[in-house]
Formats: structure tokens, C-alpha cells, sequence
């Protein structure tokens, strides 16, 4: 066994870019005994494989825009950076497909694919997430309501294992059914079942234009009916928004994004139409409509307060508006980015701690009108106070079987993850 | 071994006598599945009526060890749903009731045995549908589809089962109920529902299924366009695609399926080496704009005629003859082998060309049907069984052909599964490692291996029954059954 204070000059490390952690790589204040950057994916899976004889817990970091998401975590010895796992192997861009890296970023990828006008329609946390990341995490924004989650655009993985094997699934064609497809299975397991090492991706053109209707409503019933009224018409939004925010006493705004994403004549068609079924609206393009979007992505994914992701059927959406109302109503700040069409969004909840636990059990008691309300990100002291990841009903068992088979020493993101 | 009288009564008892089969002449019906050169006589068939009755037959081989195959309506194209031996098959016919419609939340729960189509009947009178459209959706249930993560001529723009399966209720190998989200429905962890979905009746029995609808599209346009090589066929769809245009389907079809095609069913197609369907939906404006470009596209790659459908009785009839193209081989040959491979789309012509030549050198006539949008090959091997060692060929060069799709990077099958057919091409595909991980995670969840055994993954043999070549049926030979 290594002992700890020598894990830095352990043999197994020999060759990967290897510090000890410093306070940048603290995770809800645990800080990693040690850092380690494998350089390729073989050395990935070895040290993996030597990590998992000796026992030692690892947590695996992408760009680390989702780190704090999770429970607390018991004391980490290895820190696993993919980053330097950066390339794009492939881009097929007359098969529409990708290949790359874990630890490329969706920026990174961007760049690469734009070359040929084609681009992977998933929303980013921020500039440095991963691809890795993206399907560890099987996070997703705006472009949901269109083009889905990671997992949907995902054909296939490369993983390496606890036992130190660098295993495939999937291919590089967008229609497969050939085996298991644990790229769906490692996709929104937070990095407790195997490393994701690369990816393939099926791609879409780049749309020529994009037109944002932005509608402003004074009440919560006006959102919900011009929501449901958009997503039952024919018109093919990629993203259908509904943003609420109310702060104690203020009363709450509302507002809803309908976003166009096509050729140009129908994207105007479209939010033209748009507008008249709404009855209301400015319509923004160009420029201004870009930095609409990034702006608002970078507002919900900000990290002050405890942010919750959360899921009803669409036809509840005013019941939910006037719930997160009432939440507000006692005495602290709520802020809810909604897919509408999906019937799915991030909750910012922003007060005392006592008052962010209480708010979250809260929501979790709404059964009959919430599912799968999840803590994201929290301070430390919330996630004391209520689990982040709440009930998980029949998945744990069968996800718990899974764990102990792929991670038999229950090394991979121990305790925090969701299974 | 035979299944114990002790267990058949138990059987009776929770799904009562009438639904324990046991009659060698109705046991014929669960011989196969679509897929005719693999059979095997299974010992029982069950057939119960509620998710509850099949949570307690699943315990009852739990605890007895007896293996079990869950069965949809037997259109299965590799084998999936034969029986095992010492099994039982689990037949889920009968579990066909639409729980729910939610329009305003654009989804609908049913029963496994509801068939494809049916989800779309009850919706369209709301202007939805359901959108992944196996050729087989009149006949093949919605549990059928699961299993499989079925897709259809439609895939391309709007995703496979995998992409509209929202919550699944199963029994699980061991006999425990569950309800499960999928990462759709937004549930955290492990998507374990698209595990699932595509597991070919490994890890469950699947008896409810939630699924999404969509709102049907504004606007639908569809050309047929004739061209004198297939090679000029396919520069046609990388040129569409190249354009940046996502079209709803892109269907080829050769010289020869064209001919069964019109034997059977009509739909009127020109005497040409490839035909084209392409299809565009989606917002009026869009098509519109688009549609031109496919026309345009179609005319430079050399189309010799091209059909635009003007309305909705012209469109289904081209489609008519695209979907009834397996089963009108039947009018030019006497057997003929469904295969099911997948190329990257730029690897198409290669591919074809090396078909061609494996069809020169083999005897036997193959003709083509595929979804080139997505490089789905559907090369369909013509035999005839009465002629020895035909069937024998036909099935060796079914297994070249996806020799040829692997080599070329892509995949033994798209659609219609591993099974029991291609188990031994797993390992073209896969390394030993990557099928173990796949087997542990099987046996994690099936540790006893009693959900479909001996498929989709390359084990040995089980002892007893061993499926071979088809060999025509007694029935089928005194005239009483004609294979679809
Ligand atoms: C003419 C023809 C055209 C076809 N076209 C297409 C096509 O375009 N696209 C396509 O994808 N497929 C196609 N198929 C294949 C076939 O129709 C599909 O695979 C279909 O999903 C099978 O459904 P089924 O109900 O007949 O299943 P079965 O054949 O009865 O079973 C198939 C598999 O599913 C499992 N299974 C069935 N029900 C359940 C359940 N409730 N729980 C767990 N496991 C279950 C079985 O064990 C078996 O492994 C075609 C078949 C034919 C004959």
C-alpha cells in the first residue's frame, strides 16, 4: 500500500503530471491530496486500476464549472484532471459525427466544427466544461427543449475502468443498437461508475439565423397559457423559456424566450408568428440576440445561493409558478430558468441557509407536483441539512448493483455522487 | 429440462388455465419470431393480462430458476424473442390497454402489447403523433420497440425509442417491480431507462412505458426521384446533407426491390437502378425554402424523373412501396434473409459496390432497401429454400455483409438487434473487454442470467435445442401458413 504523504511519488504515477492539491482545488472544502493529469488514455486507466487495488477514493475533473455539484465528498486522494485528454479526433463533417477527447471543452469542440458550419446543440456551464463533463453531469439548458439532453446526441464512449480497461461502446454511426449502450448508462452518473475518456457525437448543421421573442407577463396564469400556446402550434422553437424571479415583497416578474434557430425567411416566418399567438413581444436578432442568450446563461448558472433542478409535466407549469410565488413570499430571493415545453428547470434559491434547506424540503414535499428535485450546487451548510440528491426510489437499488460491479472497491466519486 | 407440473399449476393459478399454453399446434406460433431460419419449440407460453400477473410469474422463475423470454408480437428480425430451452416464453399480447393520454403534457402511457401505430391513432385526433416508425408499426408492439430501440425512416431527423421513451415500469430479473424515469424525464444518476431501452429483454420484462408525442409537423414534402446508378443515388443524399439540410427520411431502394416493390403493392415506381425518397418536414416556411434545394440537388446528381407528391394519397403511396418492401420480396423469390447493417453514410457506395460483387460471386440475388440518411443497410438475400445449401449460402453471405459494415466502421445491426442471429459477430465489434463490462453490467442486474438468456451476448451454446438454418415447417409445406 502507499501511505498517503508518499501517494505524490507513488510508482503508479510516475509520468503523469502529478502536485500535491492547493486551496484552487477545493471541493466543498475538501481539499484532494493529490493531483494528477494523465496525458493519455492508457495511463488514465492505469492509474485507475492502481487506485482502485489501493483504495484510494478519486474524483475526476473536467473543466470543474460542475464540481461543487453533489454531496459533500469524503476525503479525495486523487484528484484526476482530464484535461490534458484535449484533442478532437475526429470530425466527420460529411457524416455529421465527432470524436473527441473527455476533456476537450464544448468551446474547444465549437471551434473545430464551426469550420464546417456544423455544430453539437448542448448549452454550456461555462467556458472551461468538457465534453466529459457534459455527460458526467448530463446537464443541459435552453437548447433541451429542441435538440435534448447529452445523452441524446451521444453515440459513443470510450470509458476506462476501476480494473484499468479502456472499453467501448456504441460507434461512430448515428444508428447502432449493437450491445449495451453504457454510454447512456455512464451519462448523468457524475463520474461513479468509470472515467469517460472520449466521445462521438452525431452533429447538426449551424443554423443561418436566430430570432428571439421576448415577452414580458404580469402574472403567472398569462405565462403558463402563452407557453402552453406556443409549444401546442406547429411553430418549432429550439428553446421555449420561462423566466420568473421575486425577491420577498417584490412582485414577480415573468418573462418568456421563444428562439428560432433556422434559415432565415423561416426563423423570421416563425417568431413572427410567434408574436401574433403570444400577443406580445419584442423580437431580437443579430447581436443583441446572442448576448440575450449568454447573459442568460450566465445568470443561471451563477452560483450564489442553492440552485435546484427540478421536473413537473408541462401542463402544471402555472401551478409550479405559483408555488416558487409563495416560497418567495417568505422572505427571500427565487429565480426559476424553465424549459416550458419539457416541463424541467433550475431553481435559484438565495436566503439563509435555514431558510435554502427548508425551501428545498419544501419542494421535495410537493410530490404530487415536483419529481426529481435535485440539489446542484449549495453551500456546504445546505447540503448538511438536506440531500442533495433526495429520494431515488428503485433506481438506487438497481444503480447501486451497477456501482459495485464496474467499482467494486467504491472508489469513483465516493459518497457524493447519486448512486 | 421440462418445465414441472408443480410450476404450470402455479402458473394456472395466477393467470388462469386458458392462459397457459402448453398445445403443441398453438406452441408452433412461438416458434420464431420474424426472422425465419432460427426456431425453436418452447416448452410453455404465458400469456398474461396485467403487469401484476407478469411481476409474479417473473418470481416464480425467480425462485424456481427457470429462464424466462418476454414476447411482443413476434416481428423481432434477429431472433430475439425465441424461446430458450428449460424456459418459458412470456407472451405480452394481451397487456394492450392505453393507460393514459395527456395531451397538454404531450405524453402517453401504455401497455407493452399496444402496437406502434396504435399510440399514433389515439393522438392524431389532437394533431400529435408518435414519431419513431418502424416499417413493422401496424404489427409491432410498443414493448417490441423498447427492447429493440427500434427506429423507423423517420430517425434521422427525430432519434430513435431511445429519444421518446419517457418512464418505464418493469419487472426486473429478480422479481422486483419498478418505476423507473428516464434522463428525459429529468431523473438524476445513471439513465438506467436507456440502458434499458435496447437491451433486447436482457434485463427486464417491460410492462408499461410512457412515452412523448409530437405535434405533427406544418408542413410535409416528398419527391421520389429515379436515377441510373446507385452511385449517383448516393451522391444525391451527401449532397442534401452537405447543403445542411436535415431531412425527416432519406429512403433508397435498387433495381431489384423496386421490381418486388411494384409486384406487390403498385406504388408505381420507375424502372430505374436506385429510387430516392426524400422527405422534408417541419415548419411551412422551412420546407418551402428548402424543398427547392433537395429538388435541385436531386436534378445535378443526374435524377432521370422526379415525383413530388401533391398531396397525402400520392405521398402514401410512395411510402406504401418503400414500407412493404421486405415482405414483397416474397413475390420474386421464394425465401429471402433481412439483413441489418450500418455504414457511415460516406462509406455507402464502397459498401454497395463490395455487396455487388460478394452478389456475383454467391448466386444469389440482394436486393437493396436502406435508410441512407443514416447509412441503415437493408440488403435483402434471396434464396430459395428448396434448392439444398441455398439457405445455408444465403445466411454466409448475409455474415459477409457485415464483415464489409464493421470494416467499413460501422455497426452488425441498426435497428433490429443482436439477438440471438448475430450473436457471434459481437466480437467483430467489440473487444473482449468491452463485452465484459457489458456482461457485468448485466449480471448485476441479472446475476442468475434467467431474462433472455443466450442472447446478445457470445456465450456458448445452451445444452438442448439448437437453432439452425431455416428448414421449412410441416404447416408451411402442407400450405396451412404463409410467411407474411
Ligand atoms: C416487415 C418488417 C419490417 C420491420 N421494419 C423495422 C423498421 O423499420 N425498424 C425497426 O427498428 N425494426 C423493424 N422491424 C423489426 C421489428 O418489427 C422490431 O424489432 C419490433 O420492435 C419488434 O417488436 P415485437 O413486438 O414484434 O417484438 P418481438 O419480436 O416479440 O420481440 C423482440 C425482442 O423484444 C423483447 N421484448 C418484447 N417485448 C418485451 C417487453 N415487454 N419487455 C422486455 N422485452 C421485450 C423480446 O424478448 C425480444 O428480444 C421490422 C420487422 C418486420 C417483420
Amino acid at each position: 500500500m502507499t501511505s498517503i504523504d508518499a501517494l505524490p511519488q507513488a510508482p503508479f504515477l510516475a509520468g503523469s503530471v502529478v502536485r500535491t492539491g492547493k486551496q484552487a482545488d477545493v471541493i466543498d472544502g475538501i481539499k484532494p491530496r493529490v493531483v494528477v493529469e494523465p496525458r493519455t488514455s492508457e495511463e488514465l486507466a492505469s492509474i485507475l486500476a492502481s487506485a482502485s487495488r489501493e483504495r484510494l477514493t478519486v474524483v475526476f475533473r473536467g473543466g470543474g464549472t460542475r464540481l461543487g455539484w453533489g454531496r459533500i465528498p469524503q476525503p479525495i486522494d486523487l484528484l484526476i484532471s482530464t484535461r490534458a485528454l484535449n484533442r478532437v479526433l475526429a470530425h466527420e463533417h460529411a457524416d455529421l459525427t465527432a470524436t473527441v477527447e473527455a476533456g476537450a471543452t464544448l468551446d474547444e469542440l465549437a471551434g473545430t466544427l464551426g469550420q464546417h458550419r456544423q455544430w453539437l446543440p448542448l448549452d454550456r456551464t461555462g467556458e472551461a466544461a468538457t465534453v466529459g463533463g457534459a455527460i458526467a453531469t448530463n446537464d443541459s439548458g435552453p437548447l433541451r427543449h429542441r435538440f435534448g439532453t447529452p445523452r441524446d446526441l451521444l453515440i459513443g464512449v470510450t470509458l476506462a475502468t476501476t480494473d484499468g480497461r479502456l472499453v467501448k461502446a456504441g460507434g461512430s454511426v448515428v444508428k447502432n443498437v449493437a450491445g449495451y449502450d453504457l454510454g447512456k448508462l455512464v451519462s448523468g452518473s457524475f463520474g461513479t461508475l468509470a472515467a469517460i475518456v472520449s466521445a462521438t457525437f452525431k452533429l447538426l448543421p449551424m443554423p443561418a439565423a436566430w430570432h428571439t421573442l421576448s415577452a414580458a407577463f404580469d402574472t403567472a396564469d398569462d405565462t403558463a397559457r402563452a407557453a402552453a400556446a406556443v409549444n401546442d402550434s406547429q411553430l418549432e422553437p429550439v428553446s421555449l423559456e420561462v423566466r420568473t424571479a421575486r425577491s420577498g415583497r417584490d412582485a414577480a416578474t415573468y418573462r418568456l424566450l421563444v428562439r428560432f434557430g433556422t434559415s432565415p425567411a423561416a426563423a423570421s416566418a416563425q417568431v413572427e408568428q410567434a408574436r401574433a399567438l403570444v400577443g406580445a413581444g419584442e423580437i431580437i436578432e443579430g447581436d443583441a440576440e446572442a448576448s440575450l442568450w449568454r447573459r442568460y446563461q450566465a445568470h443561471t448558472s451563477s452560483s450564489a445561493g442553492t440552485i435546484v433542478t427540478l421536473n413537473w409535466l408541462p401542463a402544471m407549469l402555472a401551478r409550479v409558478l405559483a408555488l416558487l410565488d409563495e416560497i418567495a413570499q417568505t422572505g427571500a430571493s427565487v429565480e426559476l430558468a424553465a424549459r416550458a415545453g419539457i416541463g424541467a428547470g433550475q431553481l435559484r434559491l438565495d436566503g439563509s441557509m435555514d431558510w435554502q434547506a427548508a425551501a428545498v424540503a419544501r419542494l421535495r414535499g410537493q410530490s404530487d407536483l415536483l419529481r426529481h428535485v435535485t440539489i446542484r450546487d449549495a453551500p456546504p451548510a445546505v447540503k448538511q441539512a438536506v440531500d442533495a440528491w433526495g429520494p431515488a426510489g428503485a433506481a438506487a437499488a438497481i444503480g447501486a448493483a451497477v456501482k459495485r460491479a464496474l467499482d467494486p472497491a467504491g472508489i469513483l466519486n465516493a459518497a457524493r455522487g447519486p448512486i | 429440462m421440462p418445465i414441472r407440473e408443480r410450476v404450470v399449476s402455479e402458473l394456472e393459478r395466477i393467470c388462469g388455465p386458458g392462459a397457459v399454453v402448453r398445445e403443441p399446434l398453438q406452441l408452433l406460433t412461438y416458434e420464431c419470431d420474424a426472422l425465419p431460419h432460427m426456431r425453436a419449440t418452447p416448452d410453455l407460453v404465458v400469456l398474461p393480462q396485467s403487469a401484476a400477473e407478469v411481476h409474479q410469474i417473473v418470481r416464480l422463475c425467480a425462485r424456481e430458476g427457470i429462464p424466462f423470454v418476454a414476447r411482443g408480437h413476434g416481428t423481432g428480425l434477429s431472433g430475439g424473442a425465441l424461446p430458450v430451452p428449460g424456459g418459458i416464453v412470456i407472451g405480452l399480447a394481451r397487456l394492450n390497454r392505453v393507460l393514459e393520454i395527456d395531451i397538454p403534457s404531450r405524453r402517453v402511457t401504455v401497455e407493452p402489447g399496444v402496437t406502434n401505430l396504435d399510440i399514433t391513432k389515439h393522438v392524431a385526433p389532437y394533431g400529435y403523433y408518435y414519431a419513431p416508425d418502424p416499417s413493422s408499426q401496424q404489427v409491432c408492439s410498443i414493448g417490441g420497440n423498447v427492447a429493440e430501440n427500434s427506429g423507423g425512416a423517420h430517425c434521422l431527423k427525430y432519434g430513435f425509442t431511445v429519444h421518446h421513451v419517457l418512464a418505464l415500469e418493469a419487472v426486473m430479473a429478480d422479481g422486483e417491480i419498478v418505476h423507473l424515469d428516464s434522463a428525459i424525464a429529468g431523473a438524476p444518476g445513471p439513465d438506467l431507462v436507456g440502458l434499458i431501452v435496447g437491451s433486447e429483454g436482457t434485463l427486464a420484462v417491460v410492462t408499461r412505458v410512457t412515452v412523448r408525442i409530437l405535434r405533427k409537423p406544418e408542413r410535409v414534402r416528398t419527391l421520389l426521384a429515379a436515377f441510373d446508378s446507385i452511385g449517383a443515388a448516393g451522391t444525391a443524399v451527401s449532397e442534401i446533407i452537405a447543403a445542411g439540410i436535415v431531412p425527416a427520411a432519406v429512403e433508397m431502394m435498387d433495381a431489384l426491390a423496386i421490381e418486388a416493390a411494384e409486384a406487390a403493392v403498385h406504388p408505381n415506381f420507375p424502372a430505374a437502378d436506385a429510387v430516392l425518397i426524400v422527405e422534408l418536414d417541419g415548419n411551412a416556411a422551412e420546407v418551402e425554402e428548402l424543398f427547392p434545394v433537395v429538388e435541385a440537388v436531386c436534378r445535378r446528381a443526374g435524377a432521370t424523373s422526379i415525383e413530388i407528391a401533391r398531396d397525402d394519397a400520392q405521398r402514401a403511396r410512395i411510402w406504401r412501396g418503400r414500407k412493404a418492401a421486405f415482405a414483397a420480396m416474397g413475390r420474386v423469390s421464394p425465401n429471402y434473409y433481412v439483413q441489418d447493417g450500418v455504414v457511415p453514410r460516406t462509406k455507402l457506395p464502397e459498401v454497395l459496390e463490395r455487396i455487388r460483387r460478394l452478389e456475383a460471386r454467391c448466386g444469389l440475388r440482394i436486393a437493396n432497401v436502406f435508410h441512407a440518411g443514416d447509412g441503415n443497410l437493408h440488403p435483402l438475400i434471396c434464396y430459395d429454400g428448396k434448392v439444398p445449401g441455398q439457405a445455408d449460402r444465403a445466411v454466409e453471405a448475409a455474415g459477409e455483409i457485415l464483415t464489409y459494415c464493421v470494416e467499413a466502421g460501422g455497426s452488425i445491426t441498426g435497428e433490429h438487434g443482436v439477438g440471438l442471429d448475430k450473436v457471434d459477430f459481437m466480437s467483430r465489434m467489440f473487444t473482449e473487454d468491452d463485452l465484459e463490462v457489458m456482461r457485468r453490467v448485466r449480471d448485476a442486474i441479472d446475476p442468475r442470467r434467467l431474462c433472455n438468456p443466450g442472447k446478445l451476448f457470445p456465450t456458448p451454446r445452451l445444452c438442448g435445442e439448437v437453432p439452425g438454418p431455416y428448414r421449412e415447417h410441416p404447416i408451411e409445406k402442407a400450405g396451412l401458413a404463409e410467411r407474411f
